[in-house]
Order: structure tokens, then sequence, then C-alpha cells
């Protein structure tokens, strides 16, 4: 029963960010149907559209047009500072849960994957969500350095609340900790 | 002319869509219905912008029938409740539904399996002109969709009207 009840609330949740994201012009996918029975959600289908993980890979991989990258984490950082301006944390934040919709030179980033998000106005709760990206990102990618930084720079000026999320950050590098200290 | 589709998650249910112009008996129409002597939803085209916003409400309506879970009392009036963007079930009908004034009505009519539909007993009961589904954007309110539905600029920029609808309509309950 308690399973029951913490996998509804996860459900709920997801559905709730999915279409905060979408009244406030994020790119998130469409749902369709929620199930509260299976838990589950029926959503779009991001036809033809490939990971940033994918996609940072095989361009590096080629070799060309590596500039492009640093475009694109201008653009990550634009959409992370619209979600955290609307009070939306994502709690999962990785390569592999951004997808580019087809054509890749439009850069048309698409958020995905919500589970584990929760709305908060807490610098903390942001720069905890930006950790767990940069942490992600360097594992991943760690030729790549250059593009968390355009990354950053580009959600600081982007975001109106931008300085205490980034000195939070600081704090939390500084204590090589994924969690929040909060509760 | 009209327009049947399967329900995806509900094998073996099928809805049909009727579209009817320039009808003439709105108010007779609406009486039957409320007095659920009509078998289909009855609800006002102007308010709809695409058939899939239609299946969404069925497919909803189909799910929470089978499980028990309805908030209104039919599957039809389910259907016209969840099209709406809140849970306010009276405005549902009074939005979504179709009043005596009108003069388009969409016919909504879901078949299971074992249930068929009788297409021409609901079609003689309409005083209008049965038209293709292919004429339901020119019957179409944008404006009012838009408002109902409270329709954001920044949303329109990132999908089609029908995704903003349908997005509220699945999320309604969570909210």
């Amino acid at each position: 029963a308690l399973e029951e009840r913490l996998s509804r609330r996860r459900t709920a949740q997801e559905a709730r960010s999915l279409l905060r994201c979408r009244r406030a012009g994020i790119s998130a996918p469409v749902v369709y149907f929620v199930d509260y029975v299976t838990n589950s959600i029926y959503l779009e289908d991001i036809v033809d559209s490939v990971t940033v993980q994918d996609h940072v890979n095989s361009v590096q991989q080629s070799g060309h047009d590596t500039s492009g990258l640093l475009v694109l984490a201008e653009k990550m950082g634009e959409l992370l500072a619209r979600m955290h301006d609307e009070d939306l944390i994502h709690g999962d934040l990785t390569t592999s849960n951004m997808l580019l919709r087809p054509p890749m030179e439009k850069l048309d980033l698409v958020l995905i994957d919500f589970g584990l998000s929760f709305i908060s106005s807490l610098a903390e709760d942001k720069g905890v969500d930006l950790y767990v990206l940069e942490k992600a990102f360097l594992s991943t990618h760690p030729d790549n350095e250059n593009m968390f930084k355009v990354l950053l720079k580009s959600y600081a000026a982007k975001s109106k609340k931008s300085g205490p999320v980034i000195k939070k950050l600081d704090e939390v590098r500084l204590r090589g900790r994924k969690r929040s200290m909060i509760g | 002319m009209e327009l049947t589709q399967p329900l995806e998650l509900f094998p073996g249910h099928n809805v049909t869509l009727l579209l009817f112009n320039r009808v003439r008996n709105a108010a007779t129409l609406r009486k039957k219905a409320m007095e659920g002597a009509v078998e289909g939803a009855l609800i006002n085209p102007a308010m709809i912008v695409d058939p899939f916003q239609i299946l969404v409400a069925a497919n909803k309506a189909v799910h929470l029938h089978k499980i028990g879970k309805m908030k209104t009392r039919t599957l039809y009036a389910e259907i016209i409740f969840s099209l709406s963007p809140n849970n306010n079930i009276s405005d549902a009908f009074k939005k979504f539904g179709i009043s005596d004034s009108d003069t388009a009505v969409l016919i909504v009519l879901v078949a299971d399996g074992e249930k068929t539909v009788n297409l021409e007993d609901i079609a003689s009961q309409v005083e209008g002109q049965q038209v293709s589904l292919d004429e339901l954007p020119q019957l179409t309110d944008t404006a009012r969709v838009k408002k109902m539905y409270k329709v954001t600029p920044q949303e329109e920029k990132i999908g089609t009207l029908l995704d903003s609808i349908v997005c509220r309509m699945s999320t309604k309950d969570v909210l």
C-alpha cells in the first residue's frame, strides 16, 4: 500500500511538472493520458529525436562542428534558467534526459523524465539540480568541460534569480554532496 | 461521412463522431439528452479543435468507467466532463454540451464489442444536415477555446492548440 501511494504520488508529480513546463513555454512531451491504476503516463513520442548525450558524443567523435556544441550549451543554460525561474526542480538532470528534435541544427531541446521533479523556490534546490547535471555531464562528456562552463554562464545571464543559485552551487561543490541539506 | 476510430488502449472499443450543421431542433435534442433518451454525447463543435480531443476524452471516460471511478453518472456524460479543463461538472455541460440556440452538433458514440451503435437511429433524431468531420475546423471558435483552456502565449510557441488542450484534459485531476 505504501509502494502504491509513493508510486501514485510520483506519477502525479510528474504529470503536474509536465503541465507546468508547457504552460511556461518550456518544451516537454505532451501528456495524453494518466493511468492512476498502473501509475503510467502516456506521453507524446518525440519522433526521431536524439538525446543530447548521444548528440554530443557523435559530434565529439566526428570532430566537426564542435563549436556548435557551445551554442547548444548556451541553449541548455537558457532552458534550465527558464525552468528554475518557474520554481521547477527537475531532480534528475543528465544529458540523456534532454532530447533534440530534428533537424539537429535547430537545437530544439525537449526536457524529459520528470519522475523526480518537484516545485521549490529555494536556491539550494536549484543549485543541487545544477550540481547533479554537472557531475553527470563531466563524467559522460569529460572532454567537453567547456560546454558546461558556457551552460552556466548562459544560465546565470538568463535566470532572474541566478545569483544565489550559483552561490549555492559553489557551496554544494565544496561539500561534495549531491543531496540538499534541508530537512 | 462520420468518423470512426479505435481506442488503442481499449481493443474492441470504437469511437464514432457525427457532425451536423444547420440543426433546427437543438433545444429538443438537449432536453432528450438530459433525460437520458439519447444514446450518445451531444457536444458543441465550437469547442472542439480536432477529433483527437474527443478521443482523449473518450479514452479517459472509458478507463474510468471500467474501474468504476467516473465522476458523472453515464459514460457519455463523462466524455463531456473529460473535455473540460476543470473539475466542475455543471460548467462542463454548459460549455461543452449543446445549448438550445446551437445550430451545429457533434455527436459522439462509443461501441464496445458487445454493444453496437445505431447511426441511423441517432441521425434520424437530428433535424439538420450531416456533414463530414472535415468541416469541423470551420465550426471551431478558436478564440473561445483558447480562453476556456487558458492557453498561454508561451505555450503556443512550443506546440499546437491541440497539444495545450490535451495536456490540460489529461492532468486536470492532479491539479
